[in-house]
This record gives C-alpha cells, structure tokens and sequence, in this order.
C-alpha cells in the first residue's frame, strides 16, 4: 500500500502532519500505530505457540496464494518462456529467439506509442477515478435518506450495462453521419465531427466515456470506505462552529486519504484494461493509433496477429513496467519509514 | 489561520479514529444522535447563537446550497446515464432506425426483445452467467476476507513477498492469462464445466484482498486488543467483530466481482462456450454478426442482462450504510 | 491415397508434438503435478490408418461443427440451423453438433482448441484468415478429405471462377460455402430525386463521383461511399479496387507491390470521392448505417449485407443493385470475394467422411438453395441461381452474379505476419489515405516498406 499512499500524499498533508507514528508501510505491514503493549500479534502467537502459530497466517493465505500460484504466476512463466520463442502453440517446432521479441518491441514506434498513449489515459483518468467519486461520495454521505440513495443507484447504472452495450450505444450517439451529437452541434452551429474517427478527439472520446466507469465503480468503493467513518465526530466539529468545508476538507478527507491513495493504484491499473473494451468496439486503436494503449496492442499480438511470442514480451514488459513504477513509488516512503 | 484552527482538535481526534482512538473515545464524550436530524440542522450549533436577520440569510444561503447541490448531481446523474437511456431508447426502435437520432422511440416496437428472446435460450444464458458470476464472488470474498484478515492480524517472515505477489498479480493482464489458463484448464478436463469458468477467474481475487484489507485495518486495534484479552479466539474475533465491521466493504466489494464476472466475455466464449454453460455476454457477442449486425436485439439482450446486476446490486446495497449501526460499538 | 496417408501422419507428428510441449512448459511453470502429467488426449490414440477411402458409412457418428453464424440471432442463424436440419433428414446417422462462435473469434478458437487437442471437426473459416488457416491449422484439405470420384461430380456443378480462384497449388483446401462479392447498392429514390436514371447506373468510379455530387446536390444527403475503410479490417474491398486498376497487392512471385501504380491510381480515385465530397470521411458501419437509414446514394460494399438491406429498404426506399464500378474507365473491374470456406479439421477416418459427407451436402443444389434464399450468399452453383432467378434476392445478386466469371482470387501475404501486415495496410494506408487525405503515392510506398520488414 506503501505505493499508492505515497501517491496521495502531497494533496493531503493536513491528516498526515497529525499522524503519530507512519502506518504499516508493506501490504502486510505491521500496524504501528497499534497498543504496544499486550499486542493482539503477541497475544495470539503466544497462545497458539509453537508451530500452528507460525503456520496459521500461511493457513488464511493459502486460498489466494494457491489460486495467485496457479492461474497468475504459473501462467506468467509460462508467457516468460513464451516470449522467448519464436511460436504460435501449434507448430512443432517453437523457435528460440532470446530477447529478440523484446528487442523488436522497443524498437517499433507503434508499441512507443501504446505506452505513451496508456500513460495518457491514467492521467487523465485519475480525476474520474479519485476527486470526482470523492466529491459525488461525500455529498451523498453528509446528507443520508432517500434522495441520496436514489442518487447513489443511478450513478451506478453505467457499470449495471454490458460493456459492449454501454461501447455500441456511444456509437449510436457520436455517429458522424446524423448521431444524437453532431444533429445537437449542428443546431447550435457549432462544427460537425466524426468525433471517433478525427485523431484529436478520439483519445478524449475514449477517456470519457471510460471515465463514467471509474466514477461508477469508485463512487461505490468510496461509500463503503465513507460507512466506516463515524458520523458523530462530524457533529462534535459542528458545535465547534466548523463549515462544512472545512469539516469535509480536515475531517472527512483524510480518512480517505488510504481509499484514495488505492483508488489511485487501481486507476493506474485499470485504465489500460478498463478503455479496452471501448477501443475494440469503437476505434479499434484507431485513428492513426492515437487510441492505442498496451493492453489492445497485446490483445493484437496474440489474438489478432497470433503472434503468441511477441504478445508474451508485450504482457512480461507490462508486467515489469508497471511493478518497477510503483516500486520507484513507494520507495522514498520506505526510506522514511523506516529512517 | 483561524479555521482550521479551530477544527485542528477535532481533526485529531478524526485522524485517531481511523487508528482506533476515536471509536472508543466518542462515546463516553457525547450521547450518539439519530443520524437523520443532526443531517438535517447542519448548521444548527452556529446559527443559534446569532441574530434572527443572520438566521433568514443562513437560511436562504442553505436552500440555496441545496439547489447547487441537486442541481450537480442531477447533471452528473444525467451525464452517466445517457449512453444507458440511449441503449434503452434504442433497444425499441426498429431496425432501420437504430442509428435514428430521435431521443424517444417513435415508433417504439417490442421486436428486439422478441429477437433476443427467441434468438437463443436467453434465460439459460442469464442463469449460467448468474451461477458463474455468484461462484466466483463467493470465492473472492472467502479468500478476501482470509487473506485480508491475515495480512493485518499476523506478521510473519514472508509477509513482504506475500503481499507483492498479490499486487503484482493485480498488474498481470489479463489478456496473457487467458490463453495458458484455458490450456490448463482443458489439461485439467475442465472444458465445459462450471468448474472451469469459475475458479480460474480466482487469478482476479486480488481486489478482493486489497479492498478488504484496506477496511480491515480501519478496525479500531483497540477493539481487536479489547477482545484478545477477553480469551476471543482469532476466529470469534473474526466472526464477532470485524466480520459486522465489513458489511459495508463486503458488499461494495460483492458487487464489484459480481459485475465484472458477469461482464467477461472472452473466457467464457473460449472455455465454455456450449449453450448449457456460457453466459450471456457470450451471447451477445453472436449479434455482431457478418450480414448486418443485430444492434437492436444486441440491445434488448444487454438491457435483459442487466435485471439480475440490479437485483444484486440493490440486494448488496443496501449493506453499505454505516458500519457502526451494525456493530456493538454504539 | 499414400501420398495422403503420409500427410495424415505427419500431421499426428505435428499435432501430438504440440500438445506436448503445452504440458513440458505447463511443467516448467511450475504448476499444478496433475496439469504436468496430463493425460492421455485423443490424438494419441493410435488411429487405424485405413484413410477416408474405407469408412464404416453405417456407423453412426458425431461430428462438430464450428460456425460464426450458427446461433446467430439473425438470418445467419436461421439459415445455417435450416442446413443441419436438413442435413439431419437426409443423413440420420451423422451427427453434427454445431458450435457458435463470433465472427471475430474464429482463429482465437480454432487455435486454443487446436493447442488443447481438440479442434472442431468443421470449420467456417473467412477467407481472408484461410491462408493463415492453412499454415497453422492441421486442416485436411477438402479435396483429399473426398473420395476423387465424388469430389469431381461434385465440384461439376459449382461456380468454375470460384473454384479456381480458391485453389492454390493444384488443391481445394477448403469448400466454398458462404461466399459474397462486393456489389454495388443503390437508392433508387435518391437517384430519381437528383435527376439521375436508377437504370442506368454509374459504371466507372468517376460516374459513380459526378453521381454522388449530383445526389448531394440535388437531396441534401450523401453520395456515395467506396466501403474500403472496412470496420472488420478485412481488405478484401482494398484489394477488389487494386485488381480492378489492374495492380494488386502481392505478385506472382510472392513481392509486396502495393505500391506500383495500379495500387496508387486505385487508392487515388477512391481518395478522389472523399476529396470531392461525394463521399463522406466516416468509416463503413457508419456509412452503411446511413445507406440503410435512407441518407446516402451509393454504396459499394459485399453482397452478404444484402438481405438486411433489403429489410432496412423495406417501406422506405427503392434499393437496387449494379455491378462493381470500374476503377479506370475501359478496364473490366475484377472484384474479390470475400465470405467464408469450410475446412475439416478432423483427424479419425470416420469423422472425415462425415465431415465431407456434411460439407458436400451443404455445398449441394438443397444446400445453396437455403444458403441464396434465407442468407443471401451468392448460389454458387448455376441450378440454383436459375431455379431462384425470380426472386427479389437473386434479381438483386445479379449483377454481382455476372460478375463471378471475372473474379480475382483472394490475395494473402506470404509470410507468418500476413494479419499483421493486413491491418497495417488498412489502418496506415487505405484509412489515412481515404479518409484524411493522406498522399496516396507516399505512404504506400512507405507503409509497403514497413510490410516488406515485416513479410520478408
């Protein structure tokens, strides 16, 4: 976690500054702001003592270190072992290549620009998948009842619809050829676009309506990160006199400074996978590739072009990519931790 | 600066709250209020120590506020809903008019429903992707909640591996993973099986354990230290304490994996694609097809599939209010 | 028959070695000990090496079939479940179970199931995924699937363009079975209403340009739209406008040569019609939307939209039809099929009879009877385009239906990238150079620099 509150640290330096000791800096981490004394850690382990003390944390992670073992990281050697062949999984004879599949990857522009396009995508994504659900989940926390609540179900109607669904009725929408938009556009005399098809407004086009995702499926997230909050210290800054500004700015906020900072996290993971439906059934990467990312490029190598080896280098590249950005993220935070 | 000033104890106080602190503290400071009324006089502290003038511009300043407020929300409400009330609107036009840009369906025809309907077996479809979707929640949730519970209460040597493994396995695409799970799950013989589509899609349970070890750690340590001393087993603790702590994670959470198993499309069309075990999004998929796509019935089905998320949805959700009114700490 | 019998072998070798090493690197990952034992998979069976010449025709026997418009909720679907039926009734003891799949996943399938050791029996394949079928897929081609005797009576009947169009060296690797070329549709409302003589219909792209100017003029609505921008990245349109200039993609002796003059003067008149606006800068589903809405003139595109244009017609405008414009004026245009063979996959003797039974049956008069008449797929065979010569489907297929005697074969590139270099031609040169305004000369000739890379 250490990662992504780092992240979200500059824009909340108020709860921070108050904080007594830093918190548990691992995903594991211990927490450090717990009692000292007759810890719950030492009080179990002492009582389970011996060896089932030991085994029981691998006893409550065996279920997902198993599934992770099988399905992701058996997988992920395999596509390692794959990515230095040359071969389709059918042929008899896959080809050993070495780091040739790597080389030609970060020799061809196309896939440059995949990754400069995905770095585009989270950033401009982040807003929808931080501030905004933020702000949305707040005002609907601060005022419970029955209007708040009819709020909160119809911001989540755009995850309720099927992808493709929700992908096919924006081509409805943003139809260059008498869609809802250009006919509202066009009465205003404003210009006319193939909005999906004009290089400079398909990447925005994608963000958007990408963006109504995050919104949906974080606001949600941040609901159940704003349950947890008790309501009655609100009341106590209120008789102080405090504004609801600041009570949201001071109070409310930095208790969702670690939802935040993982809302951060998986912005920066799932923007890449989230806009990839929308670019298969909208863009196709198109036009010009200016609405390419990673995940589509990978998908083409292996689903599209079967070239299952190069397809494999583009996964390990993502994988290595991502792991060593937020490793360099979380790193100062460790040094502080721990010095 | 004064204001911030005066709230600074307050924020303290908050601040320990999500460390425990303030959970037990509040409580024996102040009588807990009904929610509704403190709401609803936000203002009330300040407003009744000044003048009667002061007191009518409060009061226009919060109906104003209220307005402001509504008036976002129902532009933000309608911003993310337009694409579904179009797919919706569109889902009853006929055919030559599905690229029509009237905002009503006029005239409105039942035809793509009839088409969806009869185009496959559609309530086996829902069922399938019901089953798998409900499965692979249920798995997500248990090793969730394990795994979660775990990286909080216990600190081990591996821990720092341990939780690596699990966010790295986050940043795995998923479009690598596809093919070597599906070999492996034909190796396995578990090709056309409920088996098959479920427990591979465990190689997603990450969020799970992220989210819910993220509520987990708001848990005050004070309680969880409170009832190791009272001789609670880990396990009672678990189920006594933190378990009613998580209702409202567990069902953001449920609703989260339910949504996106039933919204996968390409594992299900490759590991189980007879009609006994596929989904519905696989389904969908056949409406794009060579000779003129079938877009109206494409939506019609999309708008049938999505009755049972809303069911979910408003099932789960209805779990996500405070955590407190649940739980022995008012 | 032994020449055959070796290539049924050696393509046990193949595929055994396959499913093998999928294990051995399953191993290596380190997965679970039953994955990395396995079991024994069907193709290690031995297999009695009998052939196709002496099946057990009593037996009954299940077979599947792998289709992109099986289960299809439109006519497609329909369609293809009327063939099995039929099939069924005329074949009791063969079994086909039919397999859905979208259009867009068909090699995705047919390679993992491939990869697990268990490709379908029968596939619908696109033609412009077969070459790359063929290379990788352990297909058996048709014709050896088929006792000779058979396989010439029943070929006699079919289209002889076709049938010579899809063979490549000497052998049908797959049936032709759902086959459509492009054709061009018209508003026969929108003609009148602009002064023009549905009748007598554009013959040349330029006429088909005045036309569209015309049409814009006089209704307001668009003109006409050449559908090589295709949403499907298929290029068979791109590769119809090229021959017809007289060029084409690859040459005989397997070089790149996209960017000689007949590809350059074909992209260039097309690029023309947007330039001058007769056609509008969108992609093909748009512009079919907007030919099926009633809004557009022309359009150029494949005889399989051709039913649902016909439903979409139905009630709001005349359409009809008229044969693929030539690109230069005086040259014969020479169009490309595009649509969907069928290939057999299967390996034990018995299902390969079956399977040849079912394609032969499908591919019969009773089969393209149902294929013209509930599909719209052209009637390859000439019994069947007459016995259907008065209905509304094949008068309007009839243009494209004289134009079969010229067709260009289908034209892939020789290499293990021929998708990639594909999509690479369609989204960095036909889509910039249509619909942008790109230099048709310059970035052909680059983008043919880049295939050359990737192709050579």
């Amino acid at each position: 976690m250490t990662t992504s509150e780092a992240g979200a640290q500059p824009a909340l330096p108020r709860g921070r500054a108050d904080r007594p000791a830093p918190r548990g800096h691992a995903l594991a981490g211990k927490r450090a702001d717990e009692p000292p004394a007759p810890g719950p850690l030492a009080a179990s382990t002492r009582r389970a003592g011996g060896w089932r003390g030991a085994a029981t944390p691998w006893l409550f992670q065996a279920p997902v270190l198993v599934s992770l073992a099988v399905w992701v990281y058996g997988p992920l050697v395999f596509t390692g072992v794959l990515s230095l062949l040359d071969w389709d999984l059918i042929s008899p004879h896959p080809e050993f290549v070495g780091l040739t599949n790597y080389r030609q990857l970060v020799e061809d522009p196309e896939f440059g620009n995949a990754v400069l396009r995905t770095g585009l995508y989270v950033l401009a994504l982040l807003p929808f998948a931080t501030v905004v659900p933020m702000a949305l989940a707040i005002m609907l926390w601060k005022r419970p009842g029955r209007a708040s609540g009819i709020y909160r179900s119809l911001l989540f109607v755009p995850v309720m619809l099927a992808p493709v669904a929700n992908a096919l009725s924006w081509r409805f929408v943003l139809d260059p050829l008498g869609g809802i938009v250009n006919e509202v556009f066009g009465g205003l005399g404003l210009p006319q676009r193939d909005w999906l098809g004009d290089p400079s407004f398909a990447l925005p086009a994608i963000t958007l309506i990408t963006a109504a995702k995050f919104v949906a499926m974080h606001l949600l997230l941040y609901g159940a990160a704003l349950a947890a909050v008790d309501r009655r210290s609100l009341d106590a800054a209120r008789v102080d006199g405090a504004t609801e500004w600041e009570i949201t700015r001071h109070l409310v906020v930095p208790q969702l400074a670690r939802t935040t900072a993982l809302l951060a996290f998986l912005c920066a993971v799932f923007a890449g996978q989230w806009t990839f439906t929308n670019i298969v059934v909208l863009t196709d990467g198109g036009p010009d590739g200016t609405t390419d990312n990673v995940y589509f490029r990978l998908f083409q190598y292996a689903f599209t072009f079967f070239d299952a080896g190069t397809g494999a280098a583009a996964a390990m590249m993502i994988v290595a990519g991502l792991a060593l950005a937020f490793a360099v993220v979380s790193l100062p935070r460790r040094r502080r931790a721990t010095g | 600066m004064p204001p911030a000033d005066r709230t600074a104890p307050a924020v303290t106080a908050a601040d320990g709250a999500s460390s425990g602190a303030l959970a037990t503290a509040i409580p024996l400071r102040r009588q807990p209020m009904p929610t509704r009324s403190m709401t609803e006089n936000p203002t009330g502290g300040a407003a009744a120590v000044r003048g009667p003038a002061a007191r009518r511009d409060r009061r226009w300043w919060r109906a104003a506020r209220t307005a402001g407020r509504h008036g976002v929300l129902v532009a933000v409400v309608l911003a993310m809903l337009f694409p579904t009330l179009w797919a919706l609107n569109t889902s009853f036009k006929p055919t030559s008019d599905v690229y029509d840009s009237s905002p009503l369906p006029i005239p409105a025809t039942l035809a793509n429903y009839r088409a969806a309907i009869d185009a496959f077996p559609i309530w086996q479809l829902l069922l399938n992707s019901f089953v798998t979707a409900a499965g692979v929640t249920v798995l997500h949730l248990l090793a969730g909640v394990l795994a979660g519970w775990s990286f909080v209460r216990y600190a081990h040597r591996g821990q720092r591996v341990v939780s690596a493994l699990v966010l790295v396995a986050l940043v795995v695409p998923p479009q690598a993973l596809i093919i070597p799970d599906f070999l492996l799950v034909a190796r396995l013989g578990w090709r056309d099986t409920f088996v098959g589509l479920i427990v591979p899609q465990l190689s997603t349970c990450s969020l799970a354990v992220l989210l819910l070890r993220q509520h987990i750690l708001t848990v005050p340590a004070t309680l969880l230290g409170a009832a190791t001393l009272d001789g609670a087993t880990d396990g009672e603790i678990l189920r006594h304490v933190v378990l009613p702590l998580l209702r409202p994670a567990l069902g953001a959470v449920a609703i989260v994996v339910f949504i996106t198993t039933w919204n996968e499309f390409l594992w299900p069309a490759l590991v189980a694609p007879s009609p006994e075990h596929t989904t519905v999004q696989m389904g969908l998929q056949l409406f794009q097809n060579q000779e003129g796509p079938e877009y109206g019935p494409l939506l019609a089905g999309a708008m049938l599939a999505t009755i049972p998320i809303a069911l979910i949805y408003a099932l789960a959700s209805r779990r996500i209010t405070d955590a407190f009114l649940h739980s022995g700490l008012r | 028959m032994t020449s055959h019998v070796k290539g049924q072998d050696q393509m046990r070798q193949r595929t055994r070695w396959g499913t093998r090493l999928v294990p051995a690197l399953l191993a290596v990952a380190g997965l679970l000990a039953a994955a990395a034992c396995g079991g024994t998979t069907d193709d290690e069976k031995p297999v009695a090496a009998t052939g196709a010449a002496t099946p057990n025709a009593d037996k009954p026997v299940t077979i599947s079939f792998l289709s992109y418009n099986y289960g299809t909720p439109g006519i497609g679907g329909k369609g293809t479940q009327s063939l099995l039926d039929a099939f069924h009734k005329a074949h009791p003891n063969i079994t086909v179970k039919p397999q859905g799949v979208a259009v867009a996943d068909v090699l995705t399938r047919l390679r993992t199931d491939t990869a697990a050791g268990s490709p379908p029996d029968v596939a619908q394949i696109g033609w412009s995924k077969m070459a790359e079928a063929v290379r990788t897929l352990p297909i058996v081609p048709v014709q050896k699937a088929a006792p000779a005797d058979e396989w010439s009576t029943h070929v006699a009947g079919l289209s002889p363009s076709i049938m010579k169009a899809v063979t490549q060296d000497g052998v049908v690797a797959a049936m032709p079975y759902t086959m459509s070329i492009p054709v061009m549709y018209i508003n026969a409302d929108l003609f009148k209403a602009a002064g023009l003589d549905p009748a007598n219909p554009p013959k040349t792209l330029d006429d088909v340009r005045a036309a569209g100017l015309a049409i814009k003029k006089a209704t307001g609505k668009e003109g006409a739209y050449v559908a090589v921008v295709d949403s499907g990245k298929s290029d068979y349109l791109t590769q119809s406008v090229i021959a017809s200039a007289g060029g084409s993609l690859v040459g005989s002796d397997g070089s790149v040569t996209l960017d000689q003059k007949p590809a350059v003067d074909a992209l260039t008149a097309v690029a023309g019609l947007t330039s001058s606006g007769a056609m509008p800068k969108v992609d093909t589903t748009a512009a079919v939307a907007s030919f099926t809405k009633g809004e557009m003139g022309m359009l150029v595109g494949s005889t399989a939209l051709l039913v649902s244009a016909q439903q979409a017609a139905e009630g709001h405008f005349t359409l009809t039809t008229a044969p693929f414009p030539q690109v230069k004026a005086g040259t014969p245009a020479r169009p490309t099929y595009s649509g969907a063979g069928l290939a057999i996959l299967a390996k034990d003797p018995d299902r390969q009879r079956a399977a040849w039974e079912f394609i032969k049956f499908i591919t019969s008069d009773a089969g393209f009877e149902i294929i013209t008449s509930q599909i719209g797929y052209l009637p390859l065979r000439q019994t069947i385009e007459t016995k259907l010569a008065d209905t509304p489907t094949v008068k309007l297929l009839k243009p494209a239906l004289d134009q079969l005697a010229t067709v260009t074969p289908y034209t892939s590139f020789p290499s293990d990238h021929a998708n990639e270099a594909v999509v690479t031609l369609q989204d960095d040169a036909v889509e910039p150079i249509v619909l942008r305004g790109a230099d048709p000369a310059g970035t052909l000739s680059s983008v043919a620099d880049k295939i050359r890379k990737l192709v050579g």
